[in-house]
């Protein structure tokens, strides 16, 4: 958050603190913000027949319609890790989300490795051979897949390759019960991968492609560019070395401002896909109506991407030396 | 063993909203660099300096076409093979960039980009390569904790000299140096200035492309102005400030506040045209280029004919070659600035003592030359015989080539010269208006002019000299004036012909300073603009010093000594200008 | 800023953006009268396949698709057009406001962007949407409170820019009070970046509600682009793809399309220096 504020009495640690104190403090204070009770305000819209004995087995597990605990003793609980116990599946939530924490992480930390990577390349490449025809094809292209969402795209993939034409599987993260090898069990979770990863990949590799280039584009106009050709150095260096390390820093200033809303794509796609990780589990503990478990994914995922931006911006002060001055560069070089 | 330029033309393609046009920067261009020498390449922004150090680097953009050859030592550049190219650049010949810090990486630090070519091009190991970083960066007086450093963290002047030993880590036969001292603090200016003269007395060919004059002429071995991609004058070393023989050289010199120049700034008139050919643009056809407003260049005859001053019609065509020996040659149709008056042999003598013996003197255009003298040296009969008041004994007199013939050609050279006498109340008729006083050589020299077209150009010669042009004021008489505003009305008067030559006779010695600064400006400004010669007569020399390029002292009736100003201020030779500037100068207050 | 607009005027993205988005706001427009049938009518042949009658044929509960896709258009751009109008009137403010009141309330202001920016959206809203059941135009407001985060701070830059510049400082010594500044130097400089702040917050918000329609968080009465395609995927195995899925897919994609392509076609033209807000 530094990038972007000159309070310098209040460093981005402290910020980060205070918003991960605001969201815990918000999934504490929502639930016993209900007008009258939550239970019915949870089930009392929908259509669900419940029997007294449900009734009053859920109402016995809910702690929120206790008003008794503190806040303090709310974030105690927190730290021990003890996160509430689904409704609906009756284990304790906070197990629930590490089960499913690890194929969302492998799915969004390949998606974004893969669309940043292969996003810069083609930009950087684009950039360098400026209006010729691969340029503008590039271009074209990606601008226009850049207007599909993750919904559009990740439904038609799944119609195509898993229904179709059966190349991968249409649901979930690896076969069940099937024995397989380590190195085939491997193979296996990458297989089903694929669908998932590629629907993402197609929702952030254009924005990072283009903008990748408008960056590069910018870099190669400046006069150290010119010194380094003056240099003899061979183009690769100069494209890489000089230039696309410059453009680098917006591409992933960008990254980091998105984090938070890309979180919604990740949730839609493990959903198309039956993806088993913590999308997935939102999707059916919103259906289930399992309140303790919907407000921990959400608590928990919240931090999550708060960490992750506060990593990203340890990161960029090592990527722009020029950041150490307070210097804000929003721009490439 | 030397990098030559052979015909050197580069055009740019340029499209803008109106359409394409040909952009020439550089047109034949030869040029010879050769080891332990320093070359000098002076001009005005845009007349192609950066290119031609982009033409030896072979860095030039898409954009452009290139003719002629480059040869290093023998060889001509490989432009069509990159990879030979990247293994000569930096390794042969380097180049220093205008504004260091902006041609550093901004990310990289110092140390990564010194060592950078070193691994690239030598396959230094890191160790050696440090080794190598460390001893640039001590000849270049930079501390070793500079290494570690970025780009932003460093001052203008240690970024030039970063930059600097970044070109020198492969230790080139050849540096090419672009506007290197401009912006600088004085003190690493004077650094970069040794170090550069440390290297070429190594061997090195040095090329300075600079507006820095005070650097050519300190450190050049031989120098050239460029103009709109052509050489105008070539100079062997620091005679570019003393004698400058183009009237472009003229103008850049006069415009550069050296340390050692005495005149007020000067400069040339107009601005830099362009070059367009082939444009294909229906703005062609107004000669205005379609963004800019810039004009274009004349396509025949000379180039800097639109800005010079002493044109002739022979300059408007043909190709003007340069001609003279190399290494001092010029480009000018008249053979460089011309000799606008000169007088020889010229006697006077009177029934009393006053006497002028021999006087020979030569007055260039567009200059102003200062005649020194104690009262009764004779310099205001001279200028009055200049002026046509007098007539000499013998001796002959020509303006601008042909005789000053008053005899027979009095009208004719009325209007050529301008005469401007010591007394401005005795010079000016009481009977007359300053309107009439001001019309009368228009009404001499062009009887038939229509009231209207007076009026318009007395105005106009009112607005040169800063008088106003009111009815009121056109209806007052000379004594209702003041002196500074009789003086500006004389002056007026005498330039309302718009004479090539102006002669005044202390015109300026009753006024206050005040006021004679303001009118000494102003002839200088007309000096720029219109190429006004001036022969002026002056007892002080402090207002010689202000004015002159050239200084003639008299005494006795002869003129003793002539020189440049500087000559004559630093180096007088003959016994009376010393007794008269040192009068001058234990007079002054401020005692220099 | 006639120069921009005449050259915007050719760009081939823009004008197909223009034009798409115009279409597919005229058919939501007109969508209550194009239907030829009630979207909620349940009377129909359960999955019957596109006919002369039903031009995509019947849903799983025996609604018409093609006015069910009409009524899903309408709600799903009505949606994207309130949540991105009060994200951006709330961007704008934030950012004129805090760069004109540069004291402690300013800073708070851009502070206070950044720490909603640095908060996934989705988590709130679907904690909301389980706990309350808002009504969809409530789903938007509270959408809002998220959007205006991000552009804030870009329009606090320019706005920061302008309240220094030279022609701004004159009026004000001429005597000009803060509204007469608004109205006719600021507003007048900020509007082309608030159009473009508009159509990126349009396309975040119909994209958030497509997404949180389609994960079951809104009424589930209510059509939407996000819902269909959600009961549509349920029948997947059926031949239905074409009929039930592709349509809303299509719209949805081209309106999150042209909004985009809008967005960064107008940024393009406006300063290629500014940060790509899409």
């Amino acid at each position: 958050m530094r990038l972007f504020t000159r309070m310098t009495w209040m460093p981005a640690l402290s910020a980060y603190l205070l918003t991960a104190l605001a969201l815990v403090y918000a999934s504490f204070a929502l639930p016993r913000l209900l007008p009258g009770d939550a239970f019915i305000a949870m089930y009392g819209g929908g259509h669900v027949a419940m029997e007294a004995q449900e009734e009053a087995k859920i109402r016995a597990s809910a702690r929120y319609n206790a008003a008794s605990e503190s806040f303090t003793q709310y974030l105690g609980r927190l730290g021990r890790l003890d996160w509430g116990t689904s409704t609906a599946y009756e284990t304790p939530v906070f197990g629930l989300i590490m089960h499913a924490l690890p194929w969302t992480l492998l799915l969004m930390g390949t998606a974004h490795l893969l669309s940043l990577g292969l996003g810069f390349i083609l930009g950087v490449e684009a950039a360098w051979r400026y209006d010729s025809v691969p340029d503008r094809l590039l271009t074209s292209v990606m601008t226009f897949l850049e207007g599909i969402p993750e919904l559009g795209s990740g439904v038609l993939l799944l119609l195509v390759f898993a229904l179709w034409l059966g190349w991968f599987p249409a649901a979930g993260g690896e076969t069940v019960y099937s024995g397989l090898s380590p190195w085939e069990r491997t193979l296996d979770i990458l297989h089903h991968l694929v669908l998932p990863l590629a629907t993402l990949v197609l929702a952030y590799l254009p924005g990072n492609a283009l903008l990748s280039r408008a960056a590069m584009l910018m870099t190669l106009r400046q006069p150290f560019m010119l010194t380094a050709a003056a240099k003899g150095l061979p183009p690769w260096r100069r494209r890489y070395a000089h230039a696309a390390r410059c453009a680098l820093l917006p591409v992933v200033t960008r990254l980091g401002l998105r984090l938070a809303g890309m979180l919604t794509g990740v949730l839609v796609v493990e959903s198309i896909h039956s993806y088993p990780g913590l999308g997935t589990l939102l999707f059916q503990a919103v259906s289930l109506r399992d309140l303790p478990l919907i407000s921990g994914i959400a608590l928990f995922s919240s931090l999550g991407v708060l960490t992750v931006a506060l990593t990203l911006e340890r990161t960029y002060q090592y990527l722009d030396p020029r950041l150490k001055q307070q210097r804000v560069t929003l721009h490439a070089c | 063993m030397s990098l030559e330029l052979h015909d050197v033309t580069v055009r740019y393609r340029q499209t803008h909203d109106g359409g394409e046009h040909v952009l020439l920067a550089l047109d034949h261009v030869n040029l010879a660099l050769r080891p332990g020498s320093v070359t000098a390449l002076v001009g005005e922004s845009g007349c192609g300096k950066t290119t031609l150090a982009k033409v030896i680097m072979g860095l030039l953009p898409d954009n452009a076409m290139q003719s002629g050859t480059v040869l290093l030592d023998g060889e001509p550049l490989p432009l069509s093979d990159e990879n030979a190219m990247n293994k000569l650049r930096w390794r042969r010949v380097a180049m220093v960039f205008q504004n260091g810090g902006a041609g550093l990486h901004p990310i990289h630090t110092v140390l990564d980009q010194l060592v950078e070519p070193m691994r690239t091009h030598l396959g230094l190991p890191p160790e050696a390569a440090e080794l190598r970083a460390r001893r640039l960066l001590e000849q270049a007086g930079l501390p070793w904790n500079i290494a570690i450093r970025h780009p932003h963290e460093l001052s203008g002047g240690q970024a030039q000299r970063c930059f600097l030993a970044m070109a020198l880590a492969l230790d080139p036969d050849y540096l090419l140096l672009d506007e290197p001292t401009s912006a600088l603090d004085p003190g690493t200016r004077a650094f970069l200035l040794g170090r550069l003269r440390e290297l070429r007395n190594e061997g090195k060919g040095i090329l300075l492309i600079t507006h820095d004059l005070g650097s050519t002429a300190s450190l050049a071995d031989d120098t050239k102005v460029m103009y709109l991609g052509n050489i105008m004058e070539e100079v062997a070393g620091s005679l570019l400030t003393k004698e400058a023989r183009h009237p472009y050289s003229r103008g850049l010199v006069r415009a550069f506040p050296g340390m050692f120049a005495t005149r007020e700034l000067g400069g040339l008139r107009g601005e830099p045209l362009l070059r367009i050919t082939h444009a294909h643009a229906p703005s062609e056809a107004s000669h205005h280029h379609a963004d800019t407003g810039v004009e274009h260049a004349p396509a025949d005859g000379c180039l800097f004919l639109p800005r010079c001053t002493q044109a002739c019609p022979d300059c408007a065509s043909g190709k003007i070659a340069l001609t003279g020996t190399p290494g001092s040659g010029l480009r000018c149709v008249r053979g460089g600035i011309v000799p606008f008056l000169e007088l020889k042999n010229i006697r006077k003598r009177y029934t009393s003592a006053f006497a002028l013996h021999d006087i020979q003197l030569r007055v260039m255009a567009g200059e102003t030359f200062c005649l020194v003298g104690e009262t009764g040296s004779g310099k205001s009969t001279l200028a009055k015989i200049v002026a046509g008041e007098l007539e000499a004994d013998s001796g002959t007199a020509l303006l601008d080539g042909s005789p000053l013939d008053y005899k027979r050609r009095r009208r004719q050279l009325a209007a050529k010269i301008g005469f401007v006498a010591q007394n401005p109340l005795l010079a000016v008729s009481p009977r007359l208006t300053v309107f009439d006083i001001a019309a009368e050589p228009l009404r001499i020299q062009f009887p038939d002019l229509p009231r209207f077209e007076l009026e318009r150009q007395v105005l106009a010669g009112f607005c040169e000299v800063r008088l106003p042009g009111t009815p009121d004021f056109l209806k007052l008489y000379a004594h209702e004036l003041n002196a500074g505003a009789l003086q500006r009305l004389c002056i007026a008067r005498a330039l309302m012909t718009r004479p090539a030559l102006l002669v005044a006779d202390e015109p300026t010695s009753s006024l206050d300073p005040s006021v004679q600064a303001k009118i000494l400006r102003m002839l200088l400004e007309l000096q720029t603009e219109r190429g006004l010669t001036m022969l002026f007569v002056t007892h002080d020399f402090g207002v010689a010093r202000k004015i002159a390029d050239h200084i003639g002292v008299m005494h006795d009736g002869r003129l003793v000594e002539t020189g440049t100003t500087r000559q004559i201020l630093t180096h007088p030779t003959h016994g009376h200008t010393r007794f008269l500037l040192s009068c001058a100068r234990g007079g002054n207050t401020q005692g220099e | 800023m006639p120069a921009e607009s005449f050259s915007l005027r050719r760009d081939p993205w823009f004008l197909f953006a223009a034009i798409v988005g115009g279409t597919l706001l005229l058919a939501a427009t007109a969508g209550p009268f194009l239907a030829p049938y009630d979207p909620y009518d349940i009377s129909f042949t359960v999955l019957e396949a596109p006919s002369a009658k039903h031009w995509l044929g019947v849903n799983d509960g025996g609604m018409d698709i093609f006015s069910e896709l009409l009524t899903a258009l309408r709600n799903t751009i009505m949606f994207g057009l309130l949540a991105g109008m009060a994200g951006t009137g709330l961007a704008v403010f934030a950012g004129v406001f805090s760069a004109l009141r540069q004291g402690v309330t300013g800073l708070m202001l851009m502070r206070l962007a950044d720490m909603l920016l640095a908060i996934p959206s989705i988590m709130p809203l679907v904690l909301l949407a389980a706990l309350f059941q808002p009504p969809p135009s409530l789903m938007a407001l509270a959408l809002a409170l998220f959007l205006w985060a991000g552009p804030s701070r870009l329009i606090n830059a320019q706005a920061r820019m302008l309240v220094t510049a030279p022609h701004i400082l004159a009026a004000r010594q001429m005597g000009g009070s803060l509204w007469y500044l608004l109205r006719r130097h600021l507003v007048p400089e900020i509007y082309p970046i608030a159009l473009i702040v508009l159509a990126s917050r349009l396309r975040a918000a119909m994209f958030m509600e497509a997404s949180l329609a389609f994960l079951g968080l809104m009424d589930p009465a209510r059509k939407s682009l996000g819902s269909m395609i959600g009961y549509g995927l349920k029948y997947y195995f059926l031949d239905i793809w074409s009929n039930w899925l592709l349509p809303p897919i299509v719209c949805l994609s081209l309106l999150i399309m042209s909004a985009t392509l809008l967005a960064m076609r107008m940024e393009k033209r406006m300063d290629p220096r500014l940060q790509n807000l899409s």
